[in-house]
């Protein structure tokens, strides 16, 4: 601590010195920009003219999705990630809605019990991140799931009245005709922040997220500072769960959840990098409020319902593209280097078109006495195992809490540990998530995250179900014409990733809003088609007790534990994670393996596709909705470290059949929803509480 | 500073072009100027019922009094209420809306009431006092549903529930509802439950969970909100011959119904399980109708009828004496009584086929299927 305080002048002086540069605010000024787009847009289009009132009410309808995003910053800022943001919503509505009639009638007091909620989850979340050292994604994934469950608990549906008071609050006005209420809220959030910016406080927060290392090296607390920024992240959305409060007068349990992929599309069009260290807040509100106007633009355009997703999609990557239209963008660079190389290429000067003639050095013959590395064959299997000891370290935790999980099954249940039918039926079960796991792990170990899982999922489901319309012959080019698709959706992902430097969320999640609106265009609405004989038995008929997929997932998962462990590929998607500069010092092609990454997982997605659609016996719409969370859960559970570089197949597999057996588990119980979504919450958090890497 | 001016160059020209293509949205004269909010479109059940509503919105009856626009809100309720929001402002006289929340709309609906805008909701409610209601009772099919399963299995048996979202109102009455009515026959064990989601996909994944500890000797009825023709579709690749299928209660799917259907029946386009078998079901649903009603119970109050606050559409309940294959689905042959399509007509076993109501005779099938009035 006293570190910090000598540090103190130094950084001070250092902002004081800061002059106003354009490089370092251009998020924020793009983000303002977009706004400013669809303002005048909306503003010169309108029917009708928007009077005060129409605009006091559209900032009244973003000001939750604003200040939550707000607190999302803060945590992102610090290099961290929340997912129990939405939850937290959710809880503090119904909370705020549970509380006896005209027991609490003040808004003040509201205000003060729903960020007091936040503030304490945050308090939670931070003491498991910040003491004990866990992975923020893991802490706060297991939080949401407990959050919700403890939701469902105080309230199982909507209902419930919210003191009238804190309604009238919210829709009053600071100054009329001018600011109404919850845009002053939002503004005395920013005032807040920019309070906090200058204090130690907040110079530390941005350099923990920035080097995490450098900064306990300077001396700075990062444990404090990483605790104090989700205790007030958690502040942030109580606040907006009062906002919602306020603005519904009655409590629904589900009201937050959807916010949550608005929330990072809001601060990542509002400038703020993932992984901590540059953005700030006011780019965040801009960023909801772009998202917010885009209902208005929809309705003015008149896009019709099944090109809704994809002019929302076009819109937030036209949004966020513009971000990238400067010199020194990833996109700009780019094309400075594609122009330099075709301008070789002219010259003829390309590394490749030289026509020297190969002169490779000529290696000895094998030399009497010096071990060749096939030798190494001849290591003991204990010298291996001691090699492999920090993978196999890094997967225990997940087999260790799947054993426990089995033992439990077997004392509540009965019938399982010595069953075959259990673990047939797990294993196919799982084979999703395993096959996910794969693609999804290789992305989140090159610190991305691919949010296109969904609809990838489920327009390969309905074009192998529909071009193979019940039948095997055409099952030989709609297997494949499918993995295609999804190698190709992969690819345009990556290459929107790599190519114009978007940030994989925001690219992934605009593909998932395109792939949406394909599947819908291409359906009509209702798939049609089966799936094929074949693919029906391969996901549900037995032989000998065993499903066929079983096998095929065995021999999947050899390959993906080859692929990534023993590949170059693979090596270089470990590389990437841990430093993408370094690895392309080395001589890693960085951008290519990323590509890959992202085209592995759309292949992999596929292929859950068309196993999913084999196991229903036909493709429907949603039917990849409910894989996203899991995918991210089962991957970070089994030991992989969200911000890239460390865990291994060995152990995401471990993640899936932990959450797998679980989710039968609980299945087999009367367990009414809430219980058991807090029950899969505590367990994902022991698993990785009692089982952490120690220091 | 430069770039500054170019990038508002830019942003400029960018805005011109976005005007240059929005043509602005006017009402023609003297049609009312309708909005369709609806929720997710992700699935069967919605499909179907917006293109019923579109359907309603081109009869011949109502063509040359509406002007309708459809808008997509997802399943995010801060989204629908700034969507209620613009369209207030767009100028609308009425608003169908497929309510994401029945709680949190309210502020918005009471606004849009404020301003003079009818508000109607379909299948799922809204609680603000000045919005229309159009729907089943959930929790009276819960009830009886569970009755004829209790009855079924003759008062005693194991049995399973799967359920639908949690949180919603329609699947906690729903629950409320089969709930009271099992915990009043003591011989009734429930054995597993879980949330399917209304999704024949996630209904599946559930089951299989269930069965990994229990075979299907240790089940004895089902009750599932939305897939009983996925539980059936189980028993049979799992061996057990047509006449042992166990009992289940359960939404409208079509596959559902033409499994209820005696084994031999005649049926076009059947395929795997996806046929007669003669499955002992209660099926009932969530009625497709309902937003066309909306629709057309909206323009009889703009044109300065009566309606009701609340209307409750009767449950078509369809057991296995009442179920009868349609030919073509006309809405005049369902008013004769059939209840199921051919497999050819509706190749996705998925596709609910809760289609017809003596209420709405401009709608039949081919608006469920493709947007198309009744001629």
């Amino acid at each position: 601590m006293q570190m910090t305080e000598r540090l103190e002048p130094a950084l001070r002086g250092g902002t004081a010195a800061r002059k106003w540069r354009l490089g370092r605010d251009r998020g924020l000024l793009t983000a303002a920009g977009v706004l400013v787009v669809l303002a005048s847009i909306i503003l010169s289009v309108s029917a009708t003219p928007l009077s005060y009132y129409d605009i006091s009410q559209i900032v009244s309808s973003g000001t939750p999705l604003a200040i939550a995003g707000m607190g999302q910053t803060i945590v992102i800022l610090s290099g961290g990630f929340d997912l129990s943001a939405a939850a937290v919503i959710s809880l503090v509505n119904v909370s705020l809605a549970a509380l006896p009639p005209d027991a609490v009638t003040s808004p003040g007091m509201l205000l003060l019990i729903g960020i007091g909620i936040g503030a304490l989850v945050g308090t939670v979340n931070g003491a498991l991140i910040a003491f004990l050292r866990l992975q923020p994604i893991v802490v706060t994934l297991a939080t949401m799931f407990i959050l919700q469950g403890a939701t469902l608990l105080v309230m199982d549906k909507p209902g419930g009245m919210i003191d009238a008071s804190l309604g009238e609050f919210m829709g009053s006005e600071v100054i009329p005709g001018f600011l109404p209420m919850t845009g002053a809220l939002i503004l005395a959030c920013l005032a807040l922040w920019y309070w906090l910016k200058a204090t130690p406080f907040g110079i530390a927060l941005y350099a923990v997220g920035g080097d995490a290392e450098s900064a306990r090296a300077a001396g700075i607390a990062t444990r404090r500072v990483r605790f104090l920024t989700y205790v007030l992240a958690g502040g942030f959305y109580g606040l907006a769960g009062v906002c919602v409060s306020g603005q519904t007068g009655a409590g629904d349990p589900l009201v937050g959840n959807p916010m949550l992929l608005q929330m990072f599309a809001a601060v990542v069009v509002g400038g703020t990098l993932l992984g901590g260290g540059r953005g700030g807040l006011t780019g965040t509100v801009i960023g909801a409020f772009v998202l917010v106007l885009m209902v208005n633009i929809l309705l003015i355009l008149n896009v019709s319902a099944y090109y809704s997703t994809i002019a929302e999609s076009t819109i937030l990557l036209l949004a966020v593209l513009m971000g990238a239209l400067h010199r020194r963008s990833e996109l700009a660079e780019n094309l400075r280097r594609a122009g330099t190389r075709f301008s070789a290429w002219r010259e003829g000067v390309l590394a490749g078109q030289r026509t020297t003639d190969v002169k490779r050095l000529a290696l000895p013959r094998r030399v009497e006495g010096v071990p060749v590395s096939g030798e190494r064959q001849g290591a003991s299997l204990l010298q291996r195992l001691g090699r492999s000891r920090p993978a196999i370290l890094l997967a225990l935790p997940a087999f260790i809490s799947f054993a426990v999980v089995l033992l439990a099954t077997e004392f509540m249940l009965g019938n399982t540990l010595l069953n075959g039918n259990y673990y047939n039926t797990l294993l196919v079960l799982s084979c999703f998530l395993a096959i996910l796991a794969l693609g999804q792990g290789a992305v989140i170990l090159t610190g991305g995250l691919d949010l296109s899982l969904p609809w990838t999922i489920a327009l390969a489901g309905i074009l192998v179900s529909g071009m193979a319309a019940g039948s095997n012959a055409e099952l030989i080019y709609a297997v494949p014409f499918v993995l295609l698709v999804g190698a190709l959706i992969g690819l345009i992902n990556g290459t929107g990733i790599v190519l114009l430097g978007l940030s994989p969320i925001v690219m992934t999640l605009a593909t998932n809003g395109f792939l949406q609106g394909t599947a819908l265009i291409y359906s009509g609405g209702t798939p049609d088609g089966f799936a094929a004989p074949l693919l029906r038995s391969f996901m549900t008929q037995r032989v000998f007790g065993v499903t066929p997929v079983v096998i095929f997932l065995g021999l999947f998962v050899l390959a993906a534990v080859v692929l990534m462990g023993r590949t170059a590929f693979g090596r270089r998607v470990y590389a990437i994670g841990n430093s993408a500069r370094a690895a392309a010092l080395s001589g890693v092609p960085v951008k290519r393996t990323v590509v890959m990454v992202y085209m592995l997982s759309g292949l992999c997605a596929a292929l859950v596709g068309i196993l999913l659609s084999g196991l229903s016996g036909q493709a429907s719409l949603g039917m990849g909705d409910e894989y996203l969370l899991p995918s991210i859960a089962a991957v970070v559970v089994g030991g992989t470290l969200i911000t890239g570089g460390r865990g291994n197949y060995a152990g995401m597999l471990g993640g899936v059949l932990l959450l797998t057996a679980l989710q039968t588990l609980l299945a087999g119980t009367t367990f009414p929803t809430s219980v058991r979504s807090i029950v899969y919450g505590v367990v994902i958090l022991t698993a990785v509480i009692a089982l952490r890497e120690r220091r | 500073m430069k770039r500054i001016l170019k990038t508002t160059v830019m942003l400029a020209g960018l805005a011109a072009a976005a005007i240059g293509i929005a043509a602005p949205a006017s009402a023609k004269e003297g049609k009312f100027k309708v909005f369709l909010s609806m929720s997710y479109i992700g699935n069967d059940w919605q499909a179907e019922a917006a293109n019923m509503l579109k359907a309603m919105a081109v009869s011949p009856g109502m063509v040359d009094k509406i002007d309708l626009q459809v808008q997509v809100a997802g399943p995010n309720a801060q989204k629908q209420i700034q969507q209620i929001n613009s369209m207030v402002q767009a100028g609308a006289d009425a608003i169908v809306v497929y309510p994401i929340s029945p709680t949190a709309l309210n502020g918005a609906v009471k606004n849009a009431c404020a301003k003079g805008v009818l508000v109607i909701a379909y299948d799922s409610i809204i609680t603000e006092p000045c919005a229309y209601n159009v729907h089943i009772d959930q929790r009276e099919w819960g009830t009886k549903s569970a009755e004829w399963l209790v009855k079924q299995l003759g008062g005693k048996g194991r049995i399973v529930m799967i359920n639908g979202v949690p949180g919603t109102t329609v699947d906690a009455l729903r629950i409320e509802g089969a709930k009271e009515v099992f915990a009043k026959n003591p011989g009734i064990q429930i054995v597993g439950e879980a949330n399917g989601m209304w999704s024949q996909a996630v209904g599946r994944t559930e089951l299989s969970k269930i069965l990994a500890t229990r075979s299907w000797d240790q089940i004895d009825g089902v009750w599932i909100q939305a897939g009983c023709y996925t539980a059936i579709s189980m028993q049979l690749e799992a061996g057990i011959a047509e006449k042992d299928l166990r009992p289940c209660a359960g939404e409208a799917s079509n596959g559902g119904r033409i499994q209820m259907l005696p084994v031999g029946t005649e049926v076009e386009g059947a395929n795997g399980t996806y046929r007669p078998v003669g499955a002992r079901r209660w099926s009932s649903g969530s009625q497709n109708f309902t937003g066309a009603l909306a629709l057309k119970l909206a323009v009889k109050k703009l044109q300065g009828g009566d309606i009701p606050a609340l209307t409750n559409v009767p449950q078509n309940i369809v057991t296995n004496d009442t179920i009868k294959l349609c030919k073509e689905g006309t809405w005049k042959e369902m008013s004769e009584g059939c209840n199921v399509f051919q497999p050819a007509i509706i190749p996705n076993p998925g596709w609910f086929a809760s289609i017809y109501s003596p209420l709405t005779p401009e709608v039949g099938l081919q608006a469920a299927l493709v947007g198309q009035p009744e001629d």
